[in-house]
């Protein structure tokens, strides 16, 4: 892979040149005391350090409500509605970018979701190695620390004031170009780059899954019947945060709206969550996942092997955002899975 | 598969209500033709999403066999939440939209040369009449046709005229029962297991479509069964809350199965493992 090396003051003339023809996001705290990807303005303090984004990057690709037609209320035509904005989120890191890839590869499954994947297409994805972890992310423990693909661009500081940056894709590689040719790093540069790599994984180690990821599908096929889903789904409130913080979440519902006039509308789909009680409920009030407990199994089952039967990846990357979301303090695949995994046998 | 880029599964097609005839109190039969001149070429078994739009879009199994002498589609509609309310309420001439048909069906070739065992309990019996009159049509290729239709009350019963006129054919063996009679009701009464024992069923050539309610399945599943008839032979249809239709909203899921996709008909042996199925 190429790399190339780019200065700290470089930077804003780079980002000044991207900002041009593309919507620019920047990591940056924000007043509340959170991280958020900002819009780019010239100024924005880059928020480097940052240990985890407030919102799941997933809205840049599937926002939080989104047209998919349009329709005439007359002759009951219908078109598809495909926004795709030139974007670009900087400073995105790795297990965030693996949430991502596998959106990809679920919207593309079967029938594909064009309204995702043009949305996607014009989306430049800019890693950022992490340089400090969330107290409560365990992605160094589900193989979501570094990626080798999805992004344009990945960045790494390797010096106070420079940067490594690996080439993704061959538009990150003219992005990179964009202001004054950048040059290229030397074997000791992407040595540095390595090792910076590697501390903030060890850190992240910290929280550990006491086996390897890989073997979770076998671990819940064998625990539907696990105690634990009814014990600690008995506080669940059902609300669903869990759900919308996070970055490999993908439900949806549809909706409609319609115009003052009743002539024209649009049909949307909005995020949706397996945890709400709703979520399964069916006209005549039947409901296919009635119980807090097969609501909440659902979602590990989810997580830990069903995203993994598909696409051979764990379907949680690890973020830790869930665990800070949930007022009930159930929500923690790592505690989830590590409990699962001391109370089975190990019989494989 | 080729999709083109443009290719949104979400756009459906305008289509016109061309007549209405009531079933019942709650239920209606909807003779449907798309605008596009094109006929639905469904299977039996598979569902369309139908939209009222503004109002929204929901699922409905298409009721009448494929025909290709016929441009035209049924569906049975009970009235009960926001689409179907407005559904009811429309007149013949009046469009709505249609995207598919989507979903498996039942495999009409594991059919032939069998006894089929139909067991329809409630709307059950909606996507059934597709199945029951396209063998109906072929009449001579296959073997016994056996239906056992359960209502809750008689007032619940649908297709009453056509279910008649089957009883009349001397090549269809049909078994009525009602849970909970009225003064009027004559016939069996009882919840739908208790026709089994009625009827002499060969279980080494039957083949069984069953569609009902979900407390339905478990107890005929029993029923099949005692009499040992091979699971292989047994054909579900399920249903679920369902929203895309192409197996990306999350909706319909019995574990990591998309209801719309990778069902809603099901050969019995497939789901038995799927602790969310029956
Ligand atoms: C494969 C399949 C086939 C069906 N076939 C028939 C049929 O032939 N005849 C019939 O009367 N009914 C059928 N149903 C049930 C029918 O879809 C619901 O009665 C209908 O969705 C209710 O919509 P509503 O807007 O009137 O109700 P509301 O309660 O207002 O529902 C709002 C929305 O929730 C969703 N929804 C609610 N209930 C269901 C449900 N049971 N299944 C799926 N989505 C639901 C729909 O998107 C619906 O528009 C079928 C369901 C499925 C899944
Ligand atoms: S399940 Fe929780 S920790 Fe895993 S990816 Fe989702 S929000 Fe992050
Ligand atoms: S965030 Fe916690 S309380 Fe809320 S739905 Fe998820 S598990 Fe339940
Ligand atoms: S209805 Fe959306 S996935 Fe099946």
């Amino acid at each position: 892979m190429d790399a190339y090396i780019v200065h700290l003051e470089r930077l804003p003339a780079l980002f000044n040149a991207w900002a041009k023809d593309s919507a620019l996001s920047v990591p940056s705290a924000t007043p509340e005391g959170f991280y958020e990807f900002i819009p780019w303005n010239g100024e924005a303090e880059i928020a480097w350090d940052y240990d985890l984004i407030y919102n799941p990057p997933k809205r840049f690709v599937m926002p939080a409500k989104e047209t998919l037609i349009s329709f005439d209320l007359k002759d009951l035509q219908a078109k598809p509605v495909f926004e795709a904005p030139a974007q670009i989120v900087f400073g995105m890191h790795p297990y965030d970018v693996k949430a991502i890839s596998q959106l990809d590869q679920l919207m593309e499954l079967g029938i594909p979701d064009q309204n995702y994947l043009k949305r996607r297409e014009a989306t430049v994805i800019m890693a950022l190695t992490p340089q400090s972890v969330a107290e409560t992310a365990f992605w160094a423990s589900v193989g979501a620390e570094e990626v080798q693909h999805g992004f344009d661009l990945y960045w790494t500081k390797i010096g106070p004031a420079s940067f490594l940056v690996e080439v993704g894709s061959k538009k990150g590689e003219e992005l990179l170009h964009a202001a004054a040719p950048p040059t290229r790093a030397t074997v000791s540069e992407k040595e540095a780059a390595r090792r910076a790599k590697i501390k903030v994984n060890q850190f992240a180690r910290r929280k550990q899954l006491l086996y390897n990821w890989e073997e979770t599908p076998r671990l819940l096929a064998k625990n539907w019947d696990s105690p634990l889903w009814r014990k600690n789904s008995e506080t669940c409130l059902a609300c669903g945060s869990c759900n919308l913080v996070c970055p490999t979440c993908y439900c949806f519902d549809l909706v409609d709206e319609v115009d003052d006039k009743l002539e024209t509308g649009t049909r949307s789909r909005s995020w949706d969550g397996c945890m709400l009680t709703s979520f399964a409920l069916v006209a005549g009030d039947h409901n296919f996942r009635p119980k807090a407990l097969d609501r909440y199994r659902h979602r590990y089952f989810r997580k830990g092997k069903y995203i993994y039967d598909k696409i051979g990846e764990l379907g949680c990357v690890g973020c830790g955002r869930c665990v800070r979301a949930c007022t009930a303090n159930i929500a923690n695949p790592l505690a989830v899975f590590n409990a699962l995994w001391e109370e089975s046998t190990h019989a494989f | 598969m080729p999709f083109k880029k443009d290719f949104s599964p979400y756009v459906p097609r305008p289509a016109t209500l061309k007549e209405k005839k009531k079933l019942s109190e709650l239920v209606t039969l909807f003779t449907f033709e798309l605008d596009n001149g094109k006929a639905l070429a469904h299977r039996p078994g598979q569902f369309i999403q139908l939209s009222i739009f503004g109002v929204g879009e929901a699922p409905f199994s298409v009721s009448s066999p494929p025909d290709p002498s016929k441009q035209t589609f049924e569906l049975a509609v009970r009235k009960i939440g926001a689409v179907t309310q407005s559904l009811h309420a429309m007149a013949p001439g009046q469009k709505v939209a249609i995207r598919g048909p989507y979903g498996t069906s039942f495999p009409v070739l594991d059919f032939v040369g069998k006894d089929t065992l139909f067991v329809a309990g409630g709307l059950g019996y909606i996507p059934l009449r597709s199945l029951l009159h396209y063998q109906l049509r072929h009449r001579s290729e296959f073997g016994r046709i056996i239906v056992l239709v359960g209502c809750r009350n008689p007032q619940e019963r649908i297709f009453t005229d056509q279910i008649e006129e089957l009883t009349a054919r001397k090549d269809v063996e049909v078994l009525e029962t009602v849970d909970i009679p009225d003064a009027a009701w004559k016939g069996n009464v009882g919840v739908i297991t208790t026709l089994f024992p009625k009827i002499p069923i060969d279980p080494t050539n039957t083949s069984v479509a069953m569609v009902g309610p979900p407390i339905m399945y478990r107890f005929v599943l029993a029923e099949c069964r005692k009499l040992g008839i091979n699971p292989n032979n047994i054909f579900v249809s399920l249903e679920r809350k369902m929203k895309c239709g192409v197996g990306k909203c999350g909706h319909c899921m019995i574990n990591d199965l998309n209801t719309c996709m990778d069902g809603p008909v099901f050969r019995y042996t497939d789901i038995e493992a799927y602790q969310e199925a029956i």
